[in-house]
């Protein structure tokens, strides 16, 4: 009985932290494929959602309103942010699209840096957390384990947005749009669609999936300034995994860290972020070519 | 037809270009400068400019990376934490307060550090081996918050003021100090780096990484090992930031787990970039700049960073060659004019 | 047809490249089927075919790129498959690309000093000036003016002519003193013009170099019936002629396969006759 308790912990709290890089990931994985450039400040974006969060929730909560209604001010916390999008993409990444791409790099690390000071401007420096939302949840009990109803919660939504994701990609007009863009973007202009619009709305797409995740994922763990550099390098392990651009692979890598994620807490809790780091690192040397596409 | 210069005339040429004499007299004018500072600038300044010489033996080892092997890292203020942290555990652990000592000792770990870490990152290129090295760079920082008992946790060390060539100098008040005797050992270290340096990039070995930097399979096609050579430039950029680190803690007295932080090794590829990559010295007016100048909006305002890192997204998009790079078109419009008043 | 069966050689020229029943897959397609070859020592032998014969493949698998699904490829009696460029360097082989590859921004002099240093060894010599090597030096400006590079020594790579970058390209592939040395397409993207004069340059250089064999793949008529000594034809992944000119030059099946069957057999022996003629 202890063992499935394990067990189920384990995968419930692994399935939760890959919907959550999942949501990132996928995020990522749209900028890459159309724009060709991984964004580093994906995590900064991330960090924004998860103390916006706090705020709206705190706010939420001071004016009398539910505890269980907080996902609602999370998911606006993540949406308002996405204004982040246009302006960043047309404000500073639209310059380097075609240069090296050290430099393109440098430019999201860049962002990185202003982001991680805008950050303590607004909220300082000290770890944030929402008071007791994840408590007011409560838990389900399942085969002797306690599963906190709040991460089912977030794996539903999750698993929502992702099949809205795919039925956007798949039937729409905008999703054909950006899977051509994404394999022949000479062939797309020539059929008279403004690539920098499509630029604008795809990376407005991907920053509002890091805000959302890191709105989503604050209740359970606190807000801290290391977020954002924590958080890019799991999803630069999970697009590697899946595949840089696959969202399939998103998909894949996101389950996959979850678990190692969960695994690793559950067995060496004290080394926590090292432990990850060595995931990482283990990921980026045994499997850069990624389990379902891509090429390193 | 034009005519073709004689052999002789062309291995003459090659190894004894002009340009060299002017370099020469260009560094020998900064050498006495740097020389007479102390006796000049105020404490502070002074005191400042031991930071760049640090920082400035440091980015020498990054940018034989970046700009002579092609490979960015951004995890490399790990190696300037290996420099530190031996300071600090010799000197305050460990009780020896030779700064030689703690130089050997430094390059010895930078080494098999870079070694270790190198062999992992340099199977990669671009943006594997960026979040490669910034994997290994936090994977540092979080060893380091860990272990308190250890390495203080995030407190941190102490680092002691360390003995100068056997001399201690207990009886000089700490300013003196630092801006006496430690400034000029920092300069002889600072130049003996430089000059190592120049030899590397000028050398056999120096010309084979820039081949590799511009074409790989070229350079394998004409029997280079790529991950030989990138693999030894790691080492060898290691241990200059390493050094760089060593010499950066006696003067601040203190190291903790921010030295290792990302955002100090992206303060350091910043430095690169605005001094301007592409020329050896550019990294270096780099690190001068970035001191002095964070020193005037530090002092302003704490949220420097975001200035920082908006001047570094300026000059990536405008300006990617950096400070050098703009005196350098500059002097070339310059002398291009020049020409044209001359020429009938 | 020409005989296919190792050449019995009286021990005076050493065969130096030997492939025995090379197969090579793509997939389901088969672009190598069975192909036997080898190159003696000395001699200069061009590789022709229509496109999409398994040329390119081919030199791929003689120089240890590809590994041949079947079949052998040995270079002085060592298998040489799958090796990597690094160690067929130090066997003596060396290629050049059909793509033009240069170090972009490293000048001329620079580009033959990384050859030179590489094939003396000299590439781990980290503290000593590369400028003041003297024997590097020496040996670099030489190639170049065998190649007739003098001109551009200080400029950088990326802003030569196309023409020159070619040269520079294979000028360093010969500053290893290969002992063979197989080029791809060696003037393609040159204009005919200059052709005859690339190819003059090249030849002229390996001998004075000491480069012995080369091996290479050509379409232009015109260049393999004047320099080659022995020519091999490939269609369809299988080698359908091996012999000398004069020899291949009568026979009109092989020539209209591999130049194509709208510039008839005619049209290729009267320009053959036509700079024979003005030869004399």
């Amino acid at each position: 009985m202890e063992m499935t308790a394990t067990v189920l912990n384990i995968l419930s709290s692994g399935i939760f932290h890959a919907s959550i890089l999942f949501l990132v990931a996928a995020g990522l994985q749209l900028v890459f494929g159309v724009q060709k450039i991984f964004n580093l400040a994906c995590g900064s974006f991330y960090a924004l959602g998860a103390y916006l969060g706090i705020t709206m929730v705190d706010a939420f909560l001071a004016r009398g309103g539910s505890p269980l209604l907080c996902l609602f001010p999370l998911l606006i916390a993540g949406l308002i942010l996405g204004v982040l999008g246009p302006l960043v993409e047309r404000g500073f990444l639209r310059f380097v699209y075609q240069r090296d791409e050290s430099f393109q790099l440098l430019l999201t690390f860049a962002l990185m840096l202003m982001f991680e000071d805008v950050i303590r401007f607004f909220w300082g420096t000290y770890p944030r957390s929402p008071k007791g939302v994840y408590l007011a949840f409560g838990t389900i009990h399942i085969g002797g384990a306690a599963i906190p109803v709040y991460n089912l919660l977030v794996i539903g939504a999750s698993l929502v947005i992702a099949s809205l994701m795919g039925f956007m990609l798949r039937k729409t007009r905008f999703g054909r749009i950006i899977r051509a863009t994404a394999s022949n973007p000479e062939m797309v202009q020539a059929l008279g669609v403004r690539s920098s619009t499509v630029f604008v709305k795809v990376f407005t797409l991907g920053t509002v999936l890091g805000t959302v995740g890191g709105a989503l994922v604050v209740p359970t763990t606190a807000a801290v300034s290391e977020m954002a550099v924590h958080l890019i390098v799991l999803a630069f392990a999970v697009v590697v995994i899946g595949g840089l651009g696959s969202m399939k692979g998103a998909f894949v890598g996101a389950l996959l860290v979850g678990l190692l994620k969960s695994l690793s807490m559950a067995i060496y809790p004290e080394l926590e972020m090292m432990l990850i780091y060595l995931i990482v690192i283990g990921v980026l040397v045994f499997r850069p070519q990624g389990l379902v596409g891509g090429q390193p | 037809m034009t005519a073709v210069p004689g052999r002789k005339e062309l291995v003459q040429g090659a190894s004894l270009p002009r340009r060299n004499w002017r370099v020469a007299i260009l560094l020998g004018a900064f050498l006495l400068a740097g020389a007479i500072w102390p006796l000049v600038g105020r404490d502070y300044q002074v005191y400042l400019t031991l930071s760049f010489f640090s920082y400035s033996v440091a980015l020498l080892g990054l940018n034989l990376l970046f700009n002579y092997t092609g490979l960015l890292s951004f995890g490399h203020a790990l190696f300037l934490g290996v420099g530190g942290y031996t300071a600090a555990f010799l000197t305050y652990k460990y009780s020896l307060m030779s700064m030689e000592l703690i130089l050997a000792v430094t390059l010895i770990l930078s080494g098999v550090m870079a070694l270790a870490v190198g062999f992992v990152c340099v199977r990669y290129i671009k943006i594997y081996f960026a979040m490669l090295t910034l994997a290994f760079g936090m994977l540092l920082h979080s060893f380091l918050m860990k272990t308190y008992d250890l390495t203080g946790g995030d407190e941190g060390m102490h680092v002691l003021q360390p003995k100068l060539l056997g001399f201690e100098f207990g009886t000089m008040d700490k300013m003196t100090f630092f801006c006496g005797p430690y400034y000029y050992y920092s300069l002889v270290i600072f130049l003996i780096a430089l000059t190592l340096m120049w030899r590397i990039v000028h050398s056999h070995f120096g010309i084979c990484l820039q081949a590799i930097r511009d074409n790989p399979d070229k350079a394998e096609y004409l029997g280079i090992s790529i991950r030989s050579y990138r693999l030894r430039a790691f080492v060898i950029s290691g241990c200059f930031a390493g050094v760089g680190g060593a010499l950066m803690a006696p003067a601040t007295g203190h190291v903790d787990p921010a030295f290792v932080f990302w955002t100090h090794s992206g303060d350091m590829v910043f430095m690169v970039l605005l001094g301007g990559f592409s020329n050896f010295f550019g990294p270096m007016l780099g690190s001068l700049v970035f001191i002095f100048l964070r020193d005037i909006v530090a002092s302003a305002t704490e949220y420097w960073r975001f200035i920082f890192g908006a001047i570094l997204a300026v000059m990536v998009i405008m300006a990617p060659e950096g400070l050098m790079g703009m005196v350098m078109s500059g002097w070339h419009r310059l002398r291009s004019l020049t020409i044209k008043g001359r020429s009938p | 047809m020409a005989s296919l069966e190792v050449i019995d050689n009286q021990g005076k020229k050493p065969m130096i490249l030997e492939a025995r029943d090379i197969k090579k897959y793509y997939g389901g397609f088969c672009a190598l089927d069975g192909v036997s070859l080898q190159v003696e020592e000395g001699e200069f032998v061009s590789i022709i075919g229509p496109n999409g014969a398994g040329k390119t493949t081919l030199i791929n698998v003689l120089t240890g790129f590809l590994k041949p699904d079947a079949g052998w490829v040995k270079f002085e009696g060592r298998d040489i498959a799958g090796k990597s460029p690094e160690e067929l360097t130090q066997l003596g082989i060396a290629r050049s690309f059909q793509l033009v590859h240069v170090f972009p921004n490293l000048t001329v002099l620079q580009t033959l000093q990384v050859a030179v240093l590489s094939r003396l060894r000299r590439g781990n010599k980290w503290l000593s000036s590369l400028d003041s090597d003297k024997e590097v030096l020496e040996e670099a400006l030489h190639v170049a003016e065998l190649f007739g590079l003098s001109p551009f020594l200080s400029s950088k790579s990326a802003a030569l002519p196309q023409g020159a970058k070619k040269l520079l390209d294979v000028a360093s592939a010969f500053a290893l003193r290969p002992k063979i040395i197989l080029l791809d397409e060696p003037t393609s993207g040159v204009s005919t013009a200059d052709k005859n004069r690339i190819m003059r340059t090249m030849v002229e250089a390996a001998r004075q170099m000491g480069i012995r064999t080369i091996l290479q793949v050509e379409h232009d008529m015109d260049i393999v019936f004047s320099f080659s000594d022995r020519i091999i034809a490939v269609h369809q992944g299988k080698i359908i002629a091996d012999g000398a000119p004069k020899d291949l030059e009568r026979d009109e099946d092989v020539i209209c396969t591999v130049v194509g069957k709208k510039e008839c057999f005619q049209t290729f022996r009267a320009i053959l006759e036509a700079r024979r003629a003005k030869e004399q």
